[in-house]
């Protein structure tokens, strides 16, 4: 075991020690009132304003039992309408899906327009406008570099003075 | 309740140090354990239990800064150097034991207050909690070795709370008679 580790497990002991040593703090006396007033609070409340678990049995079981009804009937009835809802969109939709095929047409000529444009520009020129983009690019990081560099310490200068 | 009400009071302020915070989490646990009453009236786990959701709530509590503690343990390396963990070391083994009990208490209190939440909270589920690394690396959503940094930079900054020019040193000018209201009269 090195030294390091050494100083660490004795660090570790002593803090250890003396936070164990530390009392519990004492809960503020208004503590005891805020628990009992929240619970008589609760207490006032009308059962249906309460959580399921506590209303009478009564009502909870026909509630249960309803719930336990309609989930079903919610997922069957979602499945019919989704259905209905697909055979009206397909046959309402026809028409305006034709619109989009034909500009699916378009843009596709235009994309081959444009990567013949692109594959006549000689190779040169495009690395050299790589390169000049990536050059001014440089150049802005630099730029708002030094003037940070130069404007930070006065912001923090000032920041320090007026507090 | 007035049997548990200390300790979870404490588990809350620990972790939040903040006695406003404490309060409302503490109140919140006891209101869990109306609900569970039943069960926790003669149960001889129910201040484990206590303690487990209190300290469970205030994690809860604290997620919302989780982001930000996590942030700073990334930033900064593990560079604490042997010097000085020998003099938190020596801090703790000597400088402390000078010191009255009641002051030593009240000191350590502050100290571990002043932490920052990213070392406060690893540290005291640590120490208190006795909850092993991994752990408080799952609760806190952070790595192995950044709760082990976290803790071990605590430890020194702690130390160096305590240190004679930490809080001691505020605390003993406030109360020398050079400082003391009308003692220029």
């Amino acid at each position: 075991m090195s030294t390091r580790d050494q100083t660490e497990e004795k660090l570790e002991r002593l803090v250890s020690q003396v936070l164990r040593d530390q009392p519990l703090r004492q809960a503020p006396a208004s503590l005891e009132a805020r628990v009992l007033s929240e619970l008589a609070a609760r207490a006032r409340q009308p059962w249906w304003r309460r959580g399921i678990a506590s209303w009478p049995a009564g009502v909870r079981v026909p509630v249960i039992a309803g719930c336990a009804v309609c989930v079903p009937l919610v997922w069957v009835l979602s499945l019919w309408l989704v259905t209905r809802l697909v055979t009206v969109t397909r046959s309402r939709v026809a028409g305006p899906l034709a619109v989009v095929q034909g500009t699916r047409h378009t843009l596709a000529s235009l994309g081959a327009l444009f990567t013949h444009m692109i594959q006549s520009i000689p190779r040169e020129w495009l690395l050299g406008g790589m390169i000049a983009t990536a050059a001014l690019y440089a150049v802005l990081f630099a730029l708002v570099a030094v003037g940070y560099t130069l404007l930070y310490p006065r912001l923090a200068y000032s920041k320090v003075h007026l507090t | 309740m007035r049997a548990y009400q200390d300790m979870v009071f404490s588990t809350a302020l620990r972790l939040t140090s903040n006695p406003a915070q404490a309060e409302d989490i503490s109140q919140e646990v006891f209101l869990r354990a109306y609900e569970s009453f039943d069960n926790l009236r003669s149960s001889p786990k129910a201040g484990g239990w206590l303690k487990t959701v209190a300290t469970n709530l205030t994690l809860n509590h604290l997620t919302r800064h989780r982001k930000r503690w996590r942030l700073f343990s990334e930033i900064f390396s593990d560079d604490s150097r042997e010097e000085e963990l020998d003099s938190a070391a020596e801090v703790f083994d000597t400088v402390l034991s000078e010191l009255e009990a009641d002051e030593r208490r009240a000191l350590v209190e502050r100290a571990l207050q002043d932490l920052p939440t990213h070392q406060r909270v690893p540290l005291v589920l640590y120490h208190y909690e006795e909850m092993p690394y991994q752990d408080i690396a799952d609760k806190l959503g952070i790595s192995l070795a950044k709760v082990k940094t976290d803790i071990l930079r605590g430890r020194v900054a702690m130390a160096s709370l305590l240190a004679p020019g930490g809080l001691g040193a505020t605390d003993h000018r406030r109360r020398s008679p050079s400082t003391q209201p009308g003692a220029q009269s």
